[in-house]
Order: C-alpha cells, then sequence, then structure tokens
C-alpha cells in the first residue's frame, strides 16, 4: 500500500521548494540592491550563507526549547508547504485547508519564538513581544481578506478554488476582492517580515531580535525553514489571489510577481514602531476588509 | 604555508576539527570566504569608514559580506580604531561570543601600537596581547580602498586556511587570559557577569 510515485513527489516538491526558497531570498538581496544602485550580492547567496552557518565548528545551545525551536518551525513549514496546491500536486487535502494552511503558514512564528524566549537574551524577549503583538494585530485584517474570498467563491477547498478561478478569472478581476488583494498584500509584508513591518528583527535596534542567541547550525536551521517559508507563503497567495497554476513554470512567475511587490514596498518604506504598526493594522486594512467583506455578502 | 598543515597535532589536549566535516572542508572553506558576516565593533574614528564601505560606492555586500548585529552568528569581527581597557572588556566577552570559525581585523594604526595615543595612560596599546588579530591594517585611518584590500586578504587568508586566530586563541588561552588578568585583575569577567545578571 506504499505509493511511491507520492513520496517521491513530496520529495521532489520540498527540494525544489528549498531551491526556489533559497532563489526568492537571493532575489529579494538582490534587487533591494540594485534598488539602492549597489551591485548587490549573486542570487545564489543564501545557499553559500547556510552552508558556512552549517560548516560553523561550535554551536551554543541554551536547552531543549532552544533546540526544538527551530526544528519546531521547519516541520510546521513543510507541513503548510504540503497542503497548498503546487501544480497540480497537493500531498494533504482536506474540506478546509485553506483555513489550515492560514494557519499554519503563522506557527512557525511562534517556533521561533519558543526557542528565542529560552535563550534568556533581552533582546530576545523584546523581540518576541513585537512579535506577538505584530501577529495579534495582523489577524483581523488577515481574517478578513480571508473571508472576503471564501465569500465569493463560497468554498474553503483550495484545489477547488484553484479550478474556480480556471474557469471564471483569477480572484483579482472581481472588484471586492480586489480590495481584498489589496489588504492581504499589506499583511503579506508582515508574514514575510519585510519592511514597514520588520519591527520583530530590527537589526538596527535590537540587535536581530529573537535572532540575536541563535548561531551555528541552528541558524542555518532558521535560514533553510525561511526559505521554505517564503516558497510557501508566496505560493498560497498566487493560489488564493491569482488562479494558482498548472505547471512550475507559470506559478514560479506568478509567486515572483508577488515577491517583487512586496520587495519594492520593502525597499521605499522606513520601519514602523510597534505601536504605529498596530494602530495600522487596526485602521486601514481593516476597513478595506470590511469593505470587501460588505461587497462580497 | 606548508608547515601550518600538521597544526595542530601535536598539542593533543584541544581537538576542534570535528572529523565528520573533513570531507566537506573544501566546499565550508569557499562558503566561508564567501560570506563575511561583519560584527562591527566601532570604537574610534573607523566606525565612520563604515558607511561608504556599505553603500553604493564600496558595496561590500557584492562579496557576501553582510552586517550582523548578532554576536552569535557573525564570522568578522571589526575593531575599527583604538580601544581603552573599558571597551577592551567588552570586545573579548564579544569576542568569545562569537562562534568558532570567527575572524578578526583591526583598523588602523591604534589596535596595532597605539597609534597618536602611543603616550595615553588609559588607550590599549597592543591589542594582540590580549585577542589575536588575523589581519591588522595600517594607516590613521585607512581608507575604505584599504579596508577593503584588508577583507580580500581575510578572503585569501582563509582560502589557504591561514586564518587561524580562533585557534591560537583556543591554544594560547593561557597567555591570552593572564595578559587580561593582569590589565584587569583577577575575576574581571565574574564581575562583569554579575552586573548583566539582573537583565537575564
Amino acid at each position: 500500500m506504499f505509493d511511491w510515485r507520492l513520496i517521491l513527489d513530496a520529495i521532489g516538491i520540498l527540494i525544489y521548494a528549498l531551491v526556489v526558497g533559497f532563489i526568492f531570498m537571493g532575489i529579494e538581496r538582490k534587487a533591494m540592491a540594485r534598488i539602492q544602485r549597489r551591485i548587490g550580492p549573486p542570487i545564489y547567496q543564501p545557499i553559500i550563507d547556510t552552508l558556512k552557518l552549517l560548516g560553523k565548528k561550535e554551536s551554543v545551545s541554551h536547552g531543549f526549547i532552544y533546540n526544538f525551536g527551530p526544528v519546531f518551525a521547519l516541520g510546521v513549514s513543510i507541513t503548510a508547504l504540503l497542503f497548498i496546491p503546487i501544480a497540480n500536486f497537493q500531498l494533504f487535502s482536506s474540506n478546509a485547508d485553506l483555513i489550515v494552511v492560514a494557519y499554519l503558514l503563522e506557527v512557525p512564528m511562534l517556533g521561533i519564538m519558543l526557542g528565542a524566549m529560552s535563550s534568556g537574551n533581552p533582546y530576545s524577549a523584546l523581540g518576541v513581544q513585537r512579535g506577538l503583538l505584530t501577529m495579534v494585530a495582523m489577524q483581523l485584517p488577515y481574517g478578513l481578506a480571508i473571508i472576503a474570498l471564501v465569500q465569493h467563491w463560497g468554498t474553503f477547498k483550495l484545489s477547488q478554488l484553484v479550478a474556480l478561478q480556471q474557469l471564471q478569472g483569477w480572484s483579482i478581476t472581481v472588484p471586492a476582492l480586489a480590495l481584498a488583494f489589496i489588504v492581504f498584500d499589506i499583511v503579506f509584508q508582515a508574514l514575510l517580515g519585510l519592511e514597514p513591518f520588520d519591527i520583530i528583527t530590527a537589526p538596527a535596534e535590537i540587535s536581530m531580535g529573537p535572532m540575536v542567541e541563535y548561531g551555528g547550525k541552528h541558524a542555518a536551521l532558521l535560514f533553510t525553514q525561511h526559505a521554505v517559508q517564503l516558497f510557501a507563503e508566496t505560493a498560497f497567495f498566487a493560489v488564493l489571489f491569482f488562479g494558482g497554476a498548472s505547471n512550475l513554470l507559470d506559478l514560479f512567475l506568478k509567486q515572483l510577481l508577488v515577491l517583487f511587490i512586496a520587495i519594492f514596498v520593502a525597499s521605499i518604506y522606513p520601519r514602523f514602531t510597534i505601536d504605529q504598526a498596530a494602530k495600522f493594522f487596526w485602521k486601514w486594512p481593516t476597513i478595506i476588509g470590511i469593505i470587501a467583506v460588505l461587497l462580497t455578502v | 604555508m606548508a608547515e601550518r598543515k600538521d597544526f595542530g597535532e601535536n598539542d593533543g589536549v584541544i581537538h576542534y576539527e570535528l572529523q565528520e566535516f573533513k570531507l566537506f572542508e573544501p566546499l565550508f572553506k569557499w562558503a566561508r570566504k564567501k560570506s563575511l558576516w561583519i560584527v562591527a565593533f566601532c570604537t574610534g574614528c573607523g566606525g565612520i569608514e563604515m558607511p561608504p564601505l556599505a553603500t553604493a560606492r564600496y558595496d561590500f555586500e557584492r562579496f557576501g559580506i553582510m552586517p550582523n548585529p548578532a554576536p552569535r552568528m557573525g564570522d568578522l569581527f571589526l575593531i575599527t580604531g583604538y580601544v581603552t581597557p573599558k571597551t577592551l572588556k567588552r570586545i573579548i566577552i564579544t569576542y568569545e561570543m562569537m562562534q568558532d570559525p570567527k575572524y578578526l581585523l583591526a583598523h588602523g594604526s591604534c589596535p596595532i601600537n597605539g597609534g597618536v595615543y602611543w603616550d595615553s595612560y588609559n588607550v590599549v596599546k597592543q591589542l594582540d596581547k590580549y585577542i589575536p588579530i588575523d589581519v591588522a591594517i595600517a594607516g590613521c585611518m585607512p581608507r575604505p580602498e584599504a579596508v577593503m584590500d584588508g577583507i580580500m586578504e581575510i578572503m585569501r587568508k582563509i582560502e589557504r586556511g591561514e586564518a587561524d586566530g580562533w585557534k591560537r586563541y583556543r591554544e594560547n588561552y593561557e597567555y591570552y587570559r593572564r595578559n587580561q588578568d593582569k590589565l584587569f585583575g583577577e575575576g574581571w569577567r565574574e564581575k562583569e557577569a554579575k552586573r548583566w545578571l539582573a537583565w537575564i
């Protein structure tokens, strides 16, 4: 009863997601450098960074929970990835996988915070506090965007969502869902930890926030997790608003589009402070989200 | 250098080379060279030379160098100027926090021999006695080109396996420790740690 083809597909998707996720991280750094008129690193730079971190000769550990945090985060990211329909492939499927993925994409942050809190560094504690507040703040617009989407299409199933969009046009062409798209894009910026909302790992203020104590192999694990997470989030975005994809190239182009919107926004705007971010999330995206929900009723 | 190859065989005390990584060592060496993350300890006037290095004109990110504020992740430790005993304590603590292949780049003549502060009572004249320096750049203050050249020298040394300050620190720990204790007095680490315990 062992379906070898399915297992090979799942492993192939994981390797593909890992490589493309690393390339996306590289593209992010390269594009930001080009916008600032620098040459920037090669786009495979995150792979080199991860190799270097794996090759560190010591890794300071602060106990079991500290080791468990990155592993937990990586596991959740991989699980979220396997729930998303990537080019006709979807390992797990249920009647409400939209909710499952939307939930799973936020859990890795909790895993990192679990590990960070156990390190006992005051900067980590500050970063975790900011991260949890950002998560609480972005729940409301995030939920509203998804409610608008579900109300319009009338389904919680991601594969059905893709099929419907391929029949009736992408979600973004529907006026009410275009509003939901704006809301989701603002939330997406915070999900990726990019600029207006990079309060969590504010490098010049609290020296990397939760990541301050991570080094060596733990940090390599976190880098891997970030790559998978980036791939999963962009794929989720493409599935929700750009009609999914029937092959990997199509998906790659749509993910790139989503990523470049995020990069351009990130390279223009400065960082919010935490109270400004919470106020912002509970004001404009929430208002636009409520309008979108009302329009879809 | 050929004699570096059997480095560490006759000491018999410290085995810092993880045996299982011997196979991948050339790959890791290349990766280490290509991705140096900087922990900039901006003492003195060298901190002013860092922004031109990071921005469009000299852009060190094209070599994979990234300013990283967390010492646990950093590889390259920059001492950018003169060092007083008070900052030296912080420098030693930060250096010991960093994880093992770690390199130290000293800017300017102040860490080498005191520079213009040669007769000051409160400046550490020779940083090399307290922590190992991999590459020192002469000049007061070195221009960004000189700093870039120093970083390239570090990269060349990593490729040849000569950037071994972290090994020297482990092997000659008693020597460095003796010098540090002579300057700060016995038990200075515990005293420093006690001041931070309230925050942890």
